[in-house]
């Protein structure tokens, strides 16, 4: 049990320390521990140690009471835990899951849709879609019938005209 | 090994939580583990204080106890309570806004209040950090072999005596 009766401190020390320096640490450890023998520190009163001695006894009585009033709070909780999941589970049973006592279906589709026979004229923002669809539409085939490009050389004669009567103004004054 | 096997009997009777087994361990550490306290700590009441705390501890923890070096288990536990009180130094001395350096000098400076008690040598160790002092009073008063130190503390068994090296060399010359 006595670590210090089997370690060899010369040979240890060698191991940490170079030979003179190990050498002067045992020295003084020697030394440290000859002024610890000379100068015992004090020994605790026997008061403290009767003290301590009781105060273990109360140690070892308490666990024991703490134990009893855990294990009986820990059975108080889980019989409550019990019951109360089985009263659940009872009223859960006698109702049982709720059945819809009727199954009502609903259209997405505006009614008015399926009565009318232009759907453009029964719902709004069908009406207005269709209206830039066909918007789109006429711009296409204006495009495919080269009335754009048209268009464009009419806009070009303008300016030149407009550029000529600018001129002429200019020079009359 | 009559001895050992003595306390061995004892320890089996604290882990059935016989007081009078308790009470044997008391009377055969008590004065090692208060020495250590006081060198420790310069100061008679926290001694008292923290051997009460170590034994009543130790109802607790023999249960932990797994063989091997009682001493180096025993001295382990005295060492963590001994770390605790340090620990509540500091917040104290926190919560006063006292510098670091002032805590050393509060946990490891005696009490005068002690006066008849103080000797040169407890002065002396006042002057050592307290992570050297603990470390010399570790291997004087548990009585274990450097390398059980080295564990207690965690640390590499050189480190340990690097540190026990330069401790030993200002206490000598302190004491010069």
């Amino acid at each position: 049990m006595n670590g210090q009766n089997q370690e060899n401190l010369k040979e240890l020390f060698e191991q940490f320390f170079p030979p003179d320096q190990a050498a002067s640490v045992l020295n003084d450890l020697q030394v440290v521990r000859k002024m610890l023998r000379e100068n015992p520190a004090p020994e605790p009163e026997r008061q403290l140690i009767a003290a301590i001695k009781y105060d273990i006894g109360q140690a070892l009585a308490a666990p024991k009471r703490v134990w009893t009033f855990r294990t009986l709070a820990y059975r108080v909780a889980v019989a409550a835990a019990i019951i109360i999941v089985a009263a659940i589970g009872t009223q859960f049973l006698k109702k049982g899951p709720e059945k819809p006592s009727q199954i009502k279906y609903a259209s997405i589709i505006p009614r008015a849709i399926w009565d009318s026979n232009d759907i453009t004229v029964a719902d709004a923002d069908l009406a207005v879609l269709t209206a830039e669809v066909q918007q789109i539409e006429d711009e296409v085939q204006a495009l495919q019938s080269g009335e754009k490009r048209r268009n464009g050389e009419g806009l070009i004669v303008e300016v030149e005209t407009e550029l000529i009567e600018i001129a002429g103004d200019f020079w009359k004054g | 090994m009559a001895k050992n096997d003595d306390l061995a009997q004892i320890i089996v009777g604290c882990k059935t939580g016989d007081s009078k087994c308790f009470a044997q361990i008391v009377d055969m550490y008590s004065s090692r583990c208060y020495g250590y306290f006081y060198r420790l700590t310069g100061n008679k009441d926290v001694s008292d204080d923290l051997l009460s705390e170590l034994f009543v501890k130790l109802t607790e923890k023999m249960g932990t106890y797994k063989g091997g070096s009682f001493e180096g288990w025993l001295f382990r536990v005295a060492s963590n309570i001994f770390h605790d009180y340090l620990r509540g130094k500091h917040r104290w001395t926190k919560l006063l806004d006292a510098r670091k350096t002032q805590l050393e000098l509060e946990t490891t400076e005696p009490r005068w209040s002690d006066a008849e008690g103080i000797d040169k040598l407890q002065v002396q160790l006042a002057r050592l950090d307290a992570d050297t002092k603990e470390l010399i009073m570790l291997r004087f008063y548990s009585q274990l072999s450097f390398k059980e130190i080295a564990e207690i503390r965690s640390e590499p068994i050189g480190t340990t005596l690097s540190k026990l090296h330069r401790g030993l060399k200002r206490l000598r010359e302190l004491m010069e």
